[in-house]
């Protein structure tokens, strides 16, 4: 056989064919393996970017934070109120929960005061159980628990009796229970726990104080059992009662601090309410707190610290303008240092956690004391 | 006496606490309950409506991510009193929302 000078031409023609069609798989073959690189180390990046979503373990900081301006009868105006509030949270998956605040604020003298607001652990037993465990905000009533915070509270300042030195407990150190169940077409809530109590105060042989901010130690050695129960009937509407009964002893005086002063009786009664209605909002609460007699004490005889608040809020423009009302009623031992306090005011919501509040408060207590200063409050809160 | 008695009492109480948690864990175990009952965020809506405003402001849904409502329901469902169902159900709606 030969092969003409077209044959040889045609046999090059394909064999350049072929060995194009072979170099051109061989580059597809790297092209593909190149994007199958690509394409696992993008579905590698978005598994990682995804990863926060399904985690067991969560964090989250929270909290708030608030400025306040004062000007008081007979005291300069001052911005005496630089408050900052983080709240922690750790939470493993729907099980454990634990919730830390601290507080920390701007002293009169320029110091910082630092103070562990609750830490707690919030153990889910099941949907209606929350085991907790820890130094917890009290349960008795609403304020405390609720609303002290400055994005939340609606006035500058705390109702006179609900703030640290008060007639309502502050926090206890302790455990307990809580939480929420369908009852009767509404919802029922509630929450009991145990604790090492307060402590008393006394000056002058008489009881002076309350220090219920929760303590690690109990000097008394007697536990004190409370909680509240609270029930919404209708959406938006609750009302709550709450209790406490233990016994307490007095730990300090004019003097410092009282050694093996008698264990006395020691109880507590609260009741609550609040309500929406057309966007009004009100609410009220009242709270004693009550010291038996105990023989033998530094201050033998029996006392009891009340006050109630009522309070009414409507947004005249949502979301934006409110305006604000309470009427607190606050009862000491010593009938000279109560005080009854009328508070107005008028705030504006830059967003739902950002707010500034402008106040009066008409005061009417024991004369020549704060508690008998009226004042005007300016305050930027915000909640993050 | 009377210390051993407060010693006795107080480390009852604890134990109690302790037994009802394992109890009321062992009744229920956690992988039961993320198994069985997913939120609903339906129901969810008006739960957040009727809850979360008794106390404060209304929260944009759309202020916070997924994992931090997750957090943020957990601690508001044992400030507020909720339900186990009725935090999944406004959780579902603040995921569903942002």
């Amino acid at each position: 056989m030969s092969w003409s000078g077209s044959n040889y031409v045609s046999a090059v023609v394909a064999l350049a064919i072929a060995s194009g069609v072979a170099l051109s798989e061989a580059c597809a073959a790297d092209d593909m393996a190149g994007l199958q690189a690509e394409v696992d180390a993008l579905k590698k990046q978005v598994q990682e970017a995804g990863e926060w979503r399904r985690s067991d373990s969560m964090v989250h900081l929270s909290g708030y934070g608030a400025v306040t301006y004062s000007d008081a009868q007979s005291e300069n105006g001052a911005y005496d109120g630089v408050v900052f509030a983080p709240i922690f949270h750790y939470q493993y998956k729907d099980l454990m929960l634990l919730e830390s605040e601290l507080e920390v604020e701007v002293g009169k003298e320029g110091e910082t005061e630092f103070a562990l607001e609750y830490l707690a652990l919030d153990l889910f037993l099941n949907d209606h159980v929350t085991l907790v465990a820890g130094k917890f905000l009290s349960p008795i009533g609403q304020f405390r628990q609720n609303l002290h915070p400055a994005w939340i509270n609606k006035l500058p300042s705390e109702p006179p009796g609900f703030g640290h030195d008060g007639a309502a407990p502050v926090a206890e150190v302790g455990a307990g229970l809580r939480g929420g169940l369908p009852a009767s077409g509404g919802r029922l809530n509630y929450a009991f726990y145990v604790g090492n109590g307060p402590e008393l105060e006394a000056a002058g042989g008489e009881l002076e104080g309350v220090r219920s901010e929760g303590m690690t130690r109990d000097e008394d050695g007697k536990k004190v059992l409370g909680g509240r129960l609270g029930f919404q009937p209708i959406a938006k509407f609750e009302v709550g009662m709450s209790a406490a009964t233990g016994q307490a002893a007095v730990a300090r005086d004019a003097a410092g601090a009282v050694a093996s002063d008698p264990a006395r009786d020691y109880d507590v009664t609260g009741v609550d309410f609040s309500g929406q209605i057309y966007g009004l909002e009100l609410r009220g609460e009242y709270v004693r707190q009550k010291a038996g007699a105990a023989a033998g004490s530094v201050a033998p005889d029996a006392a009891a610290w009340k006050a109630w608040y009522t309070h009414a809020s409507y947004p005249f423009q949502p979301g934006k303008w409110e305006g604000v009302l309470r009427y607190t009623d606050f009862s000491m031992p010593d009938a000279n240092q109560g005080q009854r306090q009328w508070a107005a005011g008028v705030n504006y919501l830059f967003a739902p956690s950002v707010i500034a509040k402008l106040a009066y408060e008409k005061n009417d207590g024991e004369s020549g004391t704060a508690a008998d200063a009226d004042r005007i409050q300016v305050q930027l809160a915000y909640g993050f | 006496m009377a210390g051993i008695s407060r010693f006795r009492i107080g480390g009852l109480i604890a134990a109690g606490f302790v037994a009802v948690a394992v109890l009321f864990y062992q009744a229920t175990p956690l992988e039961a309950r993320e198994a069985e009952k997913p939120g609903d965020s339906v129901r969810g809506v008006t739960l957040w409506a009727d809850n979360c405003a008794r106390c404060h402001a209304m929260r944009d849904p759309k202020e916070f991510r997924d994992d931090q409502w997750r957090v943020i329901v957990s601690h508001m469902r044992v400030r507020a009193g909720l339900g186990g169902q009725d935090a999944r159900d406004i959780l579902a709606f603040l995921q569903a929302s942002n």
